[in-house]
């Protein structure tokens, strides 16, 4: 952080500024960064920016490969599927579906996760030690079993599929808010305002949270790649997004019989889901990388 | 290590109640009736339905409903699938057992790959094989799983043809049925073909183990690579390089089997995302094992076969998270003692 000192007064950024101090350090986060916030942006245009509907056939163009192939057309850049519909329109609706949403659940089950975990971390005797073992037990069943109980309990469908996700990332949020809140109560400066003469609630909302929000954002995005890869393996499945929907792993399913006359509607759809991940975890990689910067320093 | 053991075990009975409490109450959460959830019996007639209920306790409060399905739980009846009016306990001794060869091979090989090249990472930590290395592994965790098996059949099974696509084995061979573990049954077995059953066996294994632990390999990898440099880091290092040792004998006779131990104990943490990657897989190569028979359950709408399935599968994870608790604690005698909170 070379940053230079004009005045004599100390500046002490807050937590959350502080990481991004570190955090801009390198470019190839910063690259991911972009990506991300690049996706965030085409999941909210999405609509008004794409050339076409994602459910219009264009009957005279079906199985259009990519625009780069000899039989392509630049009208169609990344080619049509069986109905003619165009496969670029489709990715970026997707965008929405398959990233957009993932966004969204995340911060759904963070919010609850996080009141649930900072309640449950101030409880202490029986009751906590329940749901300390409860917690274990849901976390050791894999999440995509547990969302598959979730959407058979539910029934199919897209909403089911991110409510299902949405309970399978609490307990996972839950753990960590509430190892953070008990790791940071520990510390003197907990005990300093709570010698000041502040309640509980008091400490964890002006102490503790402006410490731990770092953490629990890192770990967001540790949680949001598992996102997309369960909202689009539930719509691989045939559990999730119903045929019509531009969700990219309904998308790669329903290219399986193409597969070898049309590879491009399983490999783009693939690929953007791959895309999206790996921006993902850039994003969380470097953030985890500048809170141990901020931990050393 | 008496109280570990106890503890432990302690641990898993209650896991156990909780994951047949949760089953239980799904047969009141799933859609349709509770009793005909359970027992699996969607044409019984009012007579079968007065026995049933007579049996599950269904007249009766809710705790003495949930002991009766306890105690049909642990005499072994899981109630019949709807779908194909078998017994269910008899379809997941079949289905299991594939899972379990599956999850294991990869697992062995997520770990054998991952864990050396993660060390070799950390030796030559930020430096280009450090980079090269983390770049490839994130690639690996991000990849959709049933993106890279459909990947691999085309390109394995389809363009060059080394290796079959779908199945465990197949269909000409005949081995008969006796632990459930396809390899264990071909040795078991005095066919006069057992060679060629064993290699197609295991040419049929090779795709699906490989897609299967190529995401948690990578997870591997990290851990490891964290791991040793943590241990590089501690003074017994910088003890051992003061004597004298070369860097050769420091990692092979202190360093690793330091790291390997931190590695083991997140062994279990891991098991559990495997298994998530197993299931996709199973359905993609047409594997025959339980996490295809879930999925397939859900389109079917049989749901005494997903409470079961769930209730089998989790306790399968939790005694491997159990098991792999204990080498940990064989290997760490820090670990054993209460006052690290064992």
């Amino acid at each position: 952080m070379a940053r230079d000192k004009i005045y004599q007064e100390e500046e002490f950024p807050s937590p959350l500024l502080q990481l991004w101090h570190n955090f801009r350090q390198s470019p190839v986060v910063l690259v991911g960064f972009s990506c991300f916030a690049f996706l965030i942006i085409l999941a909210i245009f999405a609509p008004l920016i794409t050339p076409y509907s994602s459910i219009e056939n264009h009957l005279d163009k079906l199985l259009l490969p990519p625009a780069w192939d000899k039989d392509g057309d630049i009208s169609f850049l990344l080619g049509t599927d069986d109905l003619g519909r165009d496969l670029f329109s489709r990715l970026m609706h997707g965008t929405s579906l398959t990233f957009g949403l993932s966004f969204v659940v995340v911060i759904v089950s963070l919010v609850i996760g996080v009141f649930i975990g900072s309640l449950s971390a101030l409880s202490s005797g029986i009751r906590s030690s329940f749901l300390n073992h409860f917690l274990d037990v849901i976390l050791s069943i894999p999440s995509l079993l547990l969302a598959i109980v979730i959407v058979a309990i539910l029934g199919p469908g897209l909403d089911n599929t991110l409510w299902a996700i949405v309970m399978v990332l609490i307990p996972q949020f839950v753990h960590v808010t509430r190892n953070a809140v008990k790791e940071e109560f520990t510390k003197d400066y907990v005990l300093a305002s709570r010698l000041d003469g502040a309640s509980s609630l008091r400490i964890l909302r002006y102490s503790v949270f402006p410490n731990i929000i770092e953490k629990i954002i890192s770990y967001a995005t540790l949680a949001q790649s598992a996102a997309i890869l369960d909202i689009a393996a539930l719509g691989f499945l045939g559990l999730g997004a119903p045929i019509p929907l531009p969700e990219w792993g309904a998308m790669l399913s329903s290219g399986i019989d193409l597969f070898y006359i049309a590879p491009w509607t399983v490999y783009l759809p693939g690929l953007a889901i791959l895309f999206s991940v790996i921006a993902t975890n850039l994003v969380g990689e470097g953030m985890r990388h500048a809170l141990k910067i901020g931990k050393e320093s | 290590m008496i109280i570990f053991t106890l503890r432990r075990l302690n641990l898993l009975l209650f896991t156990v109640l909780l994951l047949t409490l949760l089953s239980f109450s799904l047969s009141y959460l799933f859609p349709g009736d509770a009793l005909i959830n359970l027992s699996g019996e969607i044409n019984a007639t009012p007579a079968q339905l007065a026995i049933l209920s007579d049996e599950y306790r269904h007249q009766e409060n809710i705790f003495m409903q949930y002991w009766a399905y306890l105690s049909h739980v642990f005499s072994g009846d899981l109630g019949i699938s709807m779908a194909s009016h078998l017994p269910i306990i008899e379809e997941i001794k079949i289905l299991l057992p594939a899972t379990i060869e599956l999850s294991l091979a990869a697992l062995l090989l997520a770990m054998f790959v991952g864990v050396p090249i993660g060390f070799i990472a950390a030796i030559k930590h930020e430096k280009l094989a450090d980079n090269i290395i983390l770049t490839v592994a994130m690639f690996g965790y991000s990849i959709p799983v049933f993106w890279l098996g459909l990947l691999a059949i085309l390109v394995f099974s389809i363009q060059l043809g080394w290796l079959p696509s779908a199945g465990q084995i197949s269909l000409l061979y005949e081995i008969k049925h006796v632990t459930g573990f396809q390899i264990i049954d071909i040795l078991l077995s005095d066919s006069a073909y057992k060679w060629q059953a064993f290699q197609n066996a295991t040419a049929h294994m090779i795709l699906p183990t490989v897609v299967v632990a190529l995401a948690p390999a990578t997870i591997f990898v990290r851990l490891a690579r964290t791991a040793m440099l943590e241990v590089l880091d501690k003074s017994y290092i910088r003890a051992a390089k003061a004597k004298g040792l070369s860097f050769g004998q420091i990692i092979y006779h202190h360093a690793i089997r330091n790291a390997m131990v931190k590695v083991i104990r997140d062994v279990g943490l891991q098991f559990a995302n495997l298994v998530t990657i197993a299931m996709v897989t199973e359905v993609i190569f047409s594997w025959p094992g339980i996490g295809r028979w879930l999925i397939e359950s859900i389109y079917q709408r049989d749901y005494t076969a997903i409470q079961s399935g769930l209730l089998m599968l989790s306790s399968f994870i939790f005694l491997v998270h159990i098991i792999t608790d204990f080498i940990y604690a064989a290997l760490n005698p820090l670990a054993r003692e209460s006052n690290h909170g064992a």
